[in-house]
Parts: structure tokens; C-alpha cells; sequence
């Protein structure tokens, strides 16, 4: 796939979202926008305590009220919901049920009020268990255990618990440095919020299962539902063509998925099942919290010599991901040691949301090293800049990694020299700070596929599997078709996100659209572009290598005035079909994309009110493919990384289990008022490891801003924050003391 | 328009503990919630005696329409699922996210936060209504041109509120644009995207 | 929701004796205003009632007069409208700021004057269907063994709930009075009296009794030299409540300071009066 940079064509430019006027016009259709004829509309019923067996339900009354056409509980769906949880078996209906908010029924009826109203007319009797809220409380010996191995969450691969990781010697390491710091962070379980609401609509047709999800990845969702449904994938079909955003939640198919299907099985009718907001926040998940508690020893000019992590992340009732803590990646740490517990808790679930191991950690680390950086009386910039990741797992080196021009750029940008000062050395009551971190992403390849056909008027039709949940993902494959074959972009059609009709795609997650399937798209291309090439070689009477196609023209490379309109070559053959398969690795070097972030801050002393007056964000993500998303990607990284800085819990009632800010406005969700200009910077420097030289850009943005935050504030007050969120109250009570 | 005016406040976070006058008394707190352990007294009978539909009739985008409705029925579901409007989208159908957006006699409201039956006679304005023709509305070439939409969602509402600021007020600020969409969520964190388009929008119509 | 009547109606008169006929029948019924805020409690269960009557059906009830000293208000002028009317503006601007902060753009277009002031609370436990908190007839206040961190820190007990207007303690401030139409007729009363302590009542936050609604608010206009403001702190700059806000107006003359008030939202179960 290393391609020698050159001039781009279509790739590096700004160019609007091929759907976005399906998008401005209320014409693209969403899951929740489809109506098939004879739909049905369904809810969930769920548990109201956190751990219990349910002894009976009684689903009479419901049965009777006029419209309702079924109602599934565990005691005849007993449906297994593999990637719902990976240490325990976890169902579509479990039972014990393990929080408040674990399903215990779903109803279908003729409308969605009748659903609602059917929910409450369904009698459970539960038998009440010991449950436990509290990871540290849940690791003890005698708490009530919520798995049948206890509360440790063990599995397999990526699901082991603990999560354990070192490299050479930190006791070594430790004695090397001239001091050793120790300290606790601790951040909280934050919704991935997307303003879809979950939906799913399952129909049937002679033992073929359609699902119209709202998912980030049709093929694995169609691989997840096949695998416990029992039924070959030829006989599953996923459709999402658009998504409202899911960070991370919406990826593969989840419990509410299988419970349409089940519905429609048994009422023979297909079935719309929506959850509301509450539903949206306590039946799905968030991203996990965190206890971190790091022992860094430092040499006098603040260079590390030895990291030592311990932590532990609550995952809730289920494991559906991994709980690790990625923090430390952006630093060059010759002795290391991490030690993580996943542990379950009888909570809402926690899983992934955008860099689900980032930005927790990042603020735990970053803000503990700009902390040492103060009492070692070292710069923040000079702290960063002289720790800054080298090799990864000091011995292995990048693909490419800029980080060091990120530093160097942004610290230019904001005016570090001139605006930082000493925390907490300005008076008055609006306090003046600047801060900044360090980030990034992880970029590997892996499976792709993609199909192009060629039409005979020289237009190209562009299959794959992605889902674009709002990155521009259709649009970033649709250039790098363009790019590759050499056609203009007005000339392709995207079709996308079905699994009937579209190759594999890993799903838009892990920021792995671009590496994945980004190369596979330029290998269809050259497949195609070969075949056109032998076609047009027999007509313009020379050899195929010496043939090249660019703006819609094949021409002969020596002499371009010899040339064929593309249609001219493909009429002959009708049409024209380019497929590849791909599936790359690195050997011997690591990926990553690389961001280092400042923000300038104005905290006031009374309130407690933090104003961002501005923020740059540097990043090194290679080649950008589409400058115009790129940007929004960052953005909007940004923006989520302030909801959780400032604002964004799920707070749980002590007494009942239950969450009580299940809704946008108690969760406090950053709107329009609380997000500054963002200024975004692209590093460019063309990685021959990715397609076109890009990297990855969608998650990065996320994973240093909220200790970029956390430390521009620590800069204007000279108050250490170390727990999330950075609320007004814990401002004010730090300044006035 | 000014945000905020400034002045003496008061620290109110301060929580006191004792919660003033200590008239808890000896309070029993009930173990459980009543609903997880008796059956609901909920009757039967009231519900599903819904069957019942009002006819009404609906003016939406300059076309007259007329429909059977419940009265619990909001104008966000009748416009989505009866009128099959499906741009006007459901968000949190509680007024808080703005993604069910719609314009009523001219002024931007939640149409999920308003009963179908309470809208006849109502100028109802929504995102299908903007462009004429093929002709799209200055404020969606603008959410084009500056990348308004991420996934797209809150999009319709974003572009609904900012039409009805414009309207009113065809010249803003970038304040008051802002303050303007403030109603619309957008969890994409696009935010500088959808003022930048309101703003070019607005220097465009003039 | 549950299914409900809705009833359109078309004058005050009628509405109280909606209200009254169905209180008489064991019905439950309520007025709606502008209808955000009562929806959101009809979604959540935490009122049900088998009638609403819709009063935006009732004309000329939203005006905003300037007359002989002071401006009288109908119940159901829009927050936008009090917002940005010009007398407003000019005379009553803490009234205007305090409208102009209240929830989002789209609620201001929607909400009502009255509905404003005779809103319940926004305290978690009260508005979610998995807690019958005391105020909706169970035992207990759940802020009392949970979290009550935007609960009241003054005049709470045995509920905790704050107040949560923005208007309310503006209106405080300005001296306005309330008029109250129902079966016994026309009351009118300083806005102060309007609220109720927990102490007093825990299920109610103000004193309309049933068949009782607001049919308008009066405000005197400030004597000249009249100075005020009103600033609310929270967490979100848009569509969040008060952390604390704090409503003021003095009066002074010559240097010398006749008349203060000075009214807190968001710390108690009524507009604070600080004294």
C-alpha cells in the first residue's frame, strides 16, 4: 500500500460530505424514520432493583390489553447475548438481574403508547440479593458477589482481569530517580449520550432475519446476531445507511436488537423497538470510571525513570470491554508497571466511549505530571516535550510521530512563553491559566473489503460496509476511490452499510474505517484499474503498463495526447468489477496518531464558572484524507472532552441503586454556551503505512482534553483537581480556603 | 445581547449537611420501590381505550393535512409518524436536545413538548418545508458549505433554530447566534460548524 | 403518558368550572399554559390526569399593558415576549433578564408567565417515575439519605426541593402581585404569599387551591433612581437551573437607600427573600 507521496488529486482538500444534503434536508433516513407495513412498535420493561432473582412474572393483564401482540421475558426468550458480556454468560433477560435497568421484558403492540402502557400492567416478583455499588467495596472479600466468580472480572484475552503490563524494572527505576511522587485520580462513568436514541426494527421473511440497526458496524452486528440466533449469515441481513452517533455504544448488535427479532418471530409481524432517553442511558453503557493511583519517579529535570500504575476501573453488572487504563502511551517510560482490576458492581454497564482507555487515564497521568512538573519547578511544556513517547514500549519504533512539532506548534500558537506563569500567581477573582497534554490514538490495520463497479458511461459505484456515524466516513472512502482509480469524485456513488449488498467492514470503531478499509478500497481500485488498462491497451495499441487513468481519461503515460475517455473503455466490456480483500499488518513498527492540545482559561473565584478562551489542537494524523470533517472530528473531540471536564457524571442514589440524571439536562451535556472557537492544526507529514499517508483521526481529539482543561485551571488557581467532574462547587471550595 | 451581568453572588455549594431545622423526624425509609414489589395499582381499564382518534386538521409547510390523533399524542409523532415528516427528529422527547425542533407561527419550539390537538390553526414550519423546489434555504447551503452536519441528527433542529432566529432577526451576531441555537444539543461537539453556517447564512441573505 | 381528555377552553370562567366540575366527580384535571414543562410530567407519571385544559385557547389572556404605575401581565404572555417587550425592557429590566435566562430559546417561545411561576420542581427524585418521594405522597424525601446537591440550603424540610423560576424571584424583587380567578372568584395577593414552605405543605408549592389558576401578574414600576439586577449562576450557560440567582432592587434617593430586596432562587423552596 506505500504509495511515494505525491500531488493528490481528490485526497487533501475540503470537500462537503457527499450526503450532506440528504442530511440538511430531513431527507436521509435514519433507523427510527422507517416504517414497514404491519410494523409494530416495542419497549423494554427493566429492573427497578440492582440485584434480585426474579421469582415470578406475570404478563396477564398485558396480555389482555387490546394491540399488544407479544411480550418476551426470560422465562420464554432466553436469548444469549455474546458480546454482552465476556466473563459471564449474559442473556437478552438475565436473571438474577444485576442493576437497575437490566431488561426484563419487552412488549410489542400496535403503537408505541400501547407499549408504554402494556410495561405497566406486567407484575414481577423479585426475591432481593445483597448488592454492592462500589468497586473498591465490591473487590472485598465478603461483598456480595454479582458473578459466579466473584467480583474481580475475569475473562479471556482482552477480558483478563487483572490487566497487567510492565516492561523493565521499576523498583530499579525507582531507586534511579532523584524523586518519587505518589498520587490518586479518579474519574466517573460518563454516557456516550448520541442524540439517536436507540432503535431497532427486525422483520422476517421465510427464515431470513432482517435487522435495520442503528449500529456502527452492520458486519459484525450481522456476525453477533447470526452466532446466537443459530442461523447461517446468509440468512441475516443489517442495514444502517444512517446513524446518529454512537462513540462507541451503538457498535456490533446489542440486546435490543435480538429483542426486535424475537418479538417479530413471535407476533410474525416486523417490530420498531425504541428506547427512550432513560432507557438510552441505563440500558446501554458509558464510559467505565476510574481509581487510578500512579508512583512516578523523576530525574531532577523532570525525565522519567519509572512508572507504576495501579487501578481499578468499574465496568458494571457485565464485562463488554476490556476496563483498561491507556494513559501512559503518549510517554517515554523506560521501566513500567500497570496493575488494573475490572471490576462489576451492581451498576449501569460500562463500555466503550470514544478512546474508551484514553481519556481517563490521560487525565490522571498528565494532570499528575504537569502536577510534578510544578513541585520539581519545571515547565509543563519542557516536562511534556522532554517525556514525549519515542518508541512505544520503549523499544519500537512509529510508523511516523510528529508529536514533538505538535508540542513545538501549539505552544507557538497559544503564547505559552508569554502567557505562562507560576499557578495560582495571578490575583483577582477572574484567574487567568494556560495547559496543555498529550494524546493520540492507536492506528493498526486489519480486514477490509470493498467492491467498485464501473459503469459503462464511466461512472463508479463504491460498495462497502461502513457506517458513518458522523465522521465522514462515506465521504473519505468515496475520495480515496476517486484518488485511486482516477475519476472524479462527482462521478462515484457510495452505497453503504448493508450486508446484503456490501462487503465487510470492521465497523466505524477504534478509529479503524481509514486503516481498514481505506486500503482495501485502493485495492479494488487497482483491480479494476488492470482490467481497464487491458481493455484500453488493445484499443489504444500499447501495453498496459504504460497506460495510466486520471480525471476520468485512460492516456498513455509518455505521450498523453494519445488518450480514451473512461466510458469508451468500459462500454466494450459493460461493466467493469474491482474487488480486494485486504487485511495488512505491521511488523516490527507501531501506529499511532499523535495530538498535543492547549487551552487558555478564565476561572472565576466566585462562582466557580470556568470560561475556555481559547483552545488549539495540534495533531500529527498523517495525510488528511478530507480537511472540512477532519476538522468537525477534532472539534467536536474537543467538545466532548469539556462535558466530562466540567460537568458529566452518572450519578447513582445510594439507597436505591438507581441513577437519578438519566436525562440530558441533569447530565449536564455541553451546549452551544459552553464551547469555545476551537482552533485545529494539522501536522502533515505523509506515513507510508496508511492509505494515502493518513493515520487516524477520530478518536485522538477526546484523549487529552480533559486534562488539558483540568491543568490550564491548576495553572489559574493553583489548585489540584483529582477527581472528576471539575464542578463549579469543588472549584470554589479549593480557591477560598 | 449581554450574557451575564455581573455583581455580588453567593457561594451556594456549600451544602449544609444539617439540612435547616432537622424536621426529618423519625421518617421510615422504605427498603424497595413500591412498583418492583406489588402489582401496579394501575387500571386496566383506563388504558388502551385509546382507540379513540380526534380528527384534526394540520397546516405544514403551506399544505393542509388532516389526521386522526390522540390526545396524548405529541405533534413531533403525528409530523414523523402519521405525516410521515420524518426530518423533524426525536431526541430525548423532553424537551431538553432541540432535535424535534420546528417553527409555529414563526417562533422555534420542541415539537415533541406540544399536543398534535393544540396545533390546529398553527403556521407549522418544518426542515422538509425550507428549500423551494431544489431550491435549498441560505441556511442549509451554509450547514453544507461549512460542515453543519457530523451524524446528522440534531441537524434539522439546529437548521430549523437558526432559520427562526434569521427571521426575526436577519442580521446577528456570532453571540447571538449562538445564543440563539442554544436550545439544540449536538453530542457530536460540532457547535463552531453550525454558528459559522448561521453566520455565513445570515451575510448571504443581505 | 397516560390517556387523557384534552379540553380547549375558551375563557377564564370556563376554566374554573372545568376545574371545579371535575374536582366535584373525583376527576383529576390540570390547566396547561404553554405545555413544556407539564408534558415532561405527564411522560414521567408524575402526574396523570384524566383532563387537561388547554388555556392557549383562551384570546387575549397573554397582553402586556404599561398602566397608571405599573404593568399588568396576563398569564399566559410568553417568556420570549416579556423578554423583549420594549416597556419591559426599559422599566422592568431584572423581569426581562430573568425571562431571557429562563431554559432554551424554543421553551421561552412556548412557556407562559404563569406556568413559569406555578412550575414543580426539578429535583431528580420528584421528576423520575422509580421514586415516590414524599412530595408525591410517599415517606420519605430522597435528597435526605441521597443527593441533594442542587436541593434548597435554606427553608427546606421535611421536602428540599427548590423553586426552580427564573421569573419568580425577579417578580419577588419588583413587589409584583399575583391575581388568582376561581369558584369564590377574583384574589389578588403580593407574589410573596403566593409560595408555600414545605413546612407548611410538603405537596404543594404554591397556594392554588383546586379550581384556582392565575389570570395575571401586576408590577408596579420602580420609583426613578431605581436600580436592580438579576444573575444566575449554574452549571450549563443554556437550559440548566440555578445553582444560586439572586434577584435585587434598590431604591434610593439622594445617596440614601429607601427600599432593598433582595431575592434568592435556586436555594429554597420558595423565592428567598434575604432579609
Amino acid at each position: 500500500m506505500a504509495q511515494a507521496p505525491k500531488e493528490f488529486s481528490v485526497v487533501g482538500k475540503r470537500i462537503t460530505r457527499i450526503d450532506a444534503y440528504e442530511r440538511v434536508t430531513g431527507q436521509a433516513h435514519y433507523t427510527g424514520d422507517i416504517q414497514l407495513p404491519g410494523m409494530l412498535y416495542a419497549r423494554v420493561l427493566r429492573s427497578t432493583v440492582p440485584h434480585a432473582k426474579i421469582i415470578s412474572i406475570d404478563v396477564s393483564k398485558a396480555e389482555k390489553l387490546p394491540g399488544v401482540r407479544a411480550i418476551i421475558h426470560h422465562g420464554n426468550a432466553q436469548i444469549p447475548w455474546s458480546s454482552g458480556g465476556h466473563t459471564h454468560q449474559r442473556f437478552i433477560f438475565n436473571n438474577p438481574v444485576r442493576y437497575v435497568g437490566d431488561p426484563v421484558a419487552a412488549v410489542a403492540a400496535t403503537d408505541r403508547h400501547i407499549a408504554e402502557d402494556a410495561l405497566k400492567l406486567i407484575e414481577v416478583k423479585f426475591e432481593k440479593l445483597p448488592h454492592v455499588l462500589d468497586a473498591n467495596e465490591a473487590l472485598k472479600p465478603d461483598a456480595a458477589k454479582i458473578t459466579p466468580n466473584g467480583n474481580l472480572s475475569v475473562g479471556k484475552g482482552s477480558f483478563s482481569a487483572p490487566i497487567e503490563e510492565s516492561w523493565g524494572d521499576v523498583e530499579k527505576g525507582f531507586k534511579e530517580a532523584d524523586r518519587v511522587f505518589e498520587d490518586t485520580y479518579i474519574t466517573k462513568h460518563v454516557n456516550n449520550a448520541q442524540l439517536e436514541r436507540r432503535v431497532s426494527i427486525a422483520k422476517w421473511d421465510a427464515g431470513k432475519l432482517t435487522v435495520y440497526a442503528s449500529t456502527q458496524g452492520v458486519s459484525n452486528a450481522r456476525a453477533d446476531i447470526a452466532k446466537d440466533f443459530n442461523l447461517p449469515l446468509s440468512r441475516v441481513r443489517v442495514v444502517c445507511k444512517y446513524m446518529g452517533g454512537g462513540f462507541g455504544n451503538k457498535n456490533q448488535a446489542q440486546d435490543y436488537d435480538y429483542m426486535a427479532a424475537m418479538l417479530a418471530k413471535v407476533a410474525a409481524q416486523p417490530v420498531k423497538l425504541e428506547f427512550t432517553r432513560e432507557d438510552d442511558y441505563i440500558g446501554m453503557h458509558g464510559r467505565w470510571s476510574s481509581e487510578q493511583h500512579y508512583k512516578i519517579g523523576v530525574k531532577k529535570d523532570g525525565t522519567i525513570t519509572a512508572v507504576s500504575l495501579d487501578a481499578v476501573t468499574n465496568m458494571g453488572a457485565y464485562r463488554k470491554q476490556s476496563g483498561n487504563l491507556s494513559g501512559t502511551d503518549f510517554y517515554q517510560i523506560p521501566n513500567f508497571r500497570k496493575h488494573i482490576k475490572p471490576v462489576h458492581t451492581n451498576t449501569v454497564v460500562a463500555a466503550n466511549y470514544r478512546a474508551p482507555a484514553y481519556p481517563q487515564s490521560v487525565f490522571g497521568f498528565a494532570s499528575f505530571l504537569d502536577q510534578i512538573a510544578h513541585e520539581m519547578e519545571v515547565n509543563p511544556v519542557d516536562m511534556f516535550m522532554r517525556n514525549r513517547i519515542q518508541k512505544y514500549k520503549s523499544r519500537t519504533p512509529f510508523t511516523s510521530n510528529h508529536l514533538d512539532e505538535c508540542i513545538t506548534e501549539g505552544s507557538k500558537r497559544i503564547g505559552w512563553s508569554e502567557k505562562w506563569h507560576k499557578p495560582g500567581a495571578l490575583g483577582g477573582a477572574k484567574k487567568h491559566g494556560i495547559g496543555m497534554a498529550l494524546g493520540g490514538y492507536p492506528f493498526r490495520p486489519g480486514l477490509g473489503a470493498a467492491t467498485i463497479r464501473v459503469n459503462p458511461d464511466g461512472t463508479a459505484h463504491v460498495l462497502v460496509g461502513v457506517t458513518d456515524i458522523g465522521t465522514g466516513a462515506k465521504t473519505t472512502m468515496a475520495i480515496i476511490a476517486a484518488e485511486a482509480l482516477g475519476i472524479p469524485l462527482s462521478q462515484i456513488q457510495l452505497t453503504n452499510g448493508d450486508t446484503d449488498v456490501t462487503p465487510y467492514s470492521v465497523g466505524e470503531s477504534g478509529s479503524r474505517t481509514t486503516p481498514f478499509t481505506g486500503p482495501a478500497v485502493i485495492a479494488a481500485a487497482e483491480d479494476v484499474r488492470r482490467q481497464i488498462f487491458n481493455l484500453a491497451a488493445a484499443q489504444l495499441k500499447v501495453k498496459p503498463e504504460e497506460l495510466d487513468l486520471r480525471d476520468g481519461e485512460v492516456f498513455v503515460r509518455a505521450t498523453p495526447a494519445q488518450k480514451l475517455p473512461l466510458a469508451r473503455v468500459v462500454a466494450r466490456a459493460g461493466e467493469l468489477i474491482g474487488r480486494a480483500t485486504t487485511n495488512p499488518s505491521f511488523k516490527d513498527v507501531e501506529g499511532k496518531s499523535f495530538a498535543a492540545h492547549f487551552a487558555e482559561v478564565e476561572v472565576d473565584a466566585w462562582t466557580g464558572h470556568v470560561t475556555i478562551t481559547r483552545y488549539v489542537a495540534v495533531h500529527d494524523s498523517g495525510t488528511i484524507i478530507n480537511r472540512l470533517p477532519a476538522e468537525s472530528q477534532i472539534k467536536g473531540g474537543v467538545t466532548q472532552g469539556i462535558g466530562m471536564a466540567f460537568s458529566e457524571e452518572l450519578i447513582i442514589d445510594r439507597l436505591t441503586a438507581t441513577p437519578i440524571n438519566p436525562n440530558y439536562r441533569d447530565a449536564k451535556v455541553p451546549t452551544h454556551l459552553e464551547s469555545p472557537e476551537i482552533e485545529v492544526v494539522f501536522i502533515e507529514h505523509y506515513d507510508s503505512f496508511g492509505p494515502f499517508g493518513g493515520k487516524v483521526v477520530g478518536e485522538p481529539p477526546i484523549t487529552p482534553a480533559v486534562a488539558t482543561i483540568a491543568n490550564a485551571i491548576f495553572n489559574a488557581t493553583g489548585k489540584r483537581f483529582k477527581e472528576l467532574p471539575i464542578t463549579p462547587d469543588k472549584i470554589v471550595r479549593a480557591v477560598r480556603v | 445581547m449581554e450574557e451575564e451581568k455581573k455583581g455580588t453572588q453567593l457561594s451556594r455549594r456549600s451544602f449544609l449537611k444539617g439540612l435547616g431545622g432537622g424536621a426529618i423526624g423519625t421518617a421510615v425509609i422504605s427498603t424497595g420501590l413500591a412498583k418492583s414489589d406489588s402489582a401496579d395499582a394501575y387500571s386496566a381499564e383506563s388504558v388502551g381505550a385509546s382507540g379513540g382518534k380526534t380528527p384534526i386538521t394540520l397546516k405544514v409547510n403551506g399544505k393542509t393535512y388532516r389526521v386522526g390523533v390522540e390526545h396524548r399524542s405529541t405533534l413531533a409523532e403525528v409530523l414523523r409518524d402519521q405525516l410521515e415528516l420524518t426530518g423533524t427528529k426525536i431526541g430525548c422527547d423532553r424537551g431538553e436536545c432541540g432535535a424535534c425542533t420546528v417553527i409555529i407561527n414563526g417562533s422555534n419550539m420542541y415539537s415533541c413538548s406540544q399536543l398534535a390537538v393544540w396545533m390546529q390553526g398553527k403556521d407549522i414550519l418544518t426542515i422538509e418545508g425550507l428549500a423551494k423546489g431544489e431550491k435549498l434555504d441560505p441556511v442549509q447551503e451554509a450547514f453544507i458549505e461549512h460542515d453543519g452536519p457530523q451524524c446528522g441528527f440534531c441537524t434539522s433542529g439546529q437548521i430549523m433554530s437558526g432559520k427562526a432566529l434569521l427571521l426575526k432577526n436577519p442580521k446577528p451576531t456570532e453571540a447571538q447566534v449562538r445564543r440563539g441555537l442554544s436550545g439544540n444539543l449536538c453530542r457530536c461537539g460540532n457547535y463552531n460548524r453550525e454558528v459559522a453556517a448561521v453566520v455565513a447564512a445570515a451575510a448571504k441573505s443581505r | 403518558m397516560k390517556t387523557f381528555e384534552n379540553i380547549d377552553a375558551k375563557s377564564v370562567k370556563e376554566a374554573v368550572a372545568l376545574l371545579q366540575k371535575f374536582h366535584q366527580q373525583k376527576k383529576s384535571a390540570s390547566v396547561v399554559g404553554g405545555g413544556s414543562e407539564y408534558l415532561q410530567l405527564m411522560k414521567d407519571h408524575v402526574v396523570e390526569p384524566d383532563y387537561v385544559i388547554n388555556l392557549k385557547t383562551i384570546p387575549g389572556l397573554d397582553y402586556i399593558k404599561e398602566e397608571r404605575g405599573g404593568v399588568r401581565i396576563g398569564a399566559l404572555a410568553k417568556l420570549a415576549d416579556i423578554e423583549e417587550h420594549p416597556v419591559i425592557r426599559e422599566k422592568l429590566v431584572i423581569l426581562s433578564d430573568a425571562a431571557g435566562v429562563a431554559a432554551s430559546p424554543q421553551i421561552r417561545n412556548a412557556g407562559t408567565i404563569a406556568g413559569n411561576i406555578c412550575q414543580r420542581p426539578f429535583c431528580w427524585y420528584f421528576r423520575s417515575s422509580s421514586f415516590n418521594c414524599l412530595r408525591k405522597g410517599g415517606q420519605v424525601c430522597y435528597t435526605v439519605t441521597g443527593d441533594g446537591r442542587f436541593h434548597a440550603i435554606l427553608g427546606g424540610g421535611p421536602s428540599y426541593i427548590v423553586h426552580p423560576s427564573d421569573t419568580a424571584p425577579a417578580l419577588v424583587a419588583l413587589g409584583a402581585q399575583i391575581k388568582t380567578a376561581g369558584p369564590a372568584g377574583e384574589k389578588t395577593l403580593p407574589l410573596e404569599k403566593f409560595f408555600v414552605l414545605p413546612s407548611v405543605d410538603y405537596k404543594r408549592e404554591n397556594i392554588l387551591n383546586p379550581g384556582e389558576i392565575v389570570s395575571e401578574i401586576y408590577v408596579p414600576i420602580p420609583k426613578p433612581g431605581s436600580k436592580g439586577f438579576y444573575h444566575k449562576v449554574r452549571e450549563r450557560l443554556a437550559w440548566d437551573h440555578a445553582i444560586v440567582a439572586i434577584a435585587t432592587m434598590v431604591e434610593s434617593a439622594g445617596g440614601v437607600v429607601r427600599d432593598a430586596r433582595v431575592v434568592m432562587g435556586g436555594v429554597a423552596p420558595i423565592p428567598w427573600r434575604g432579609k
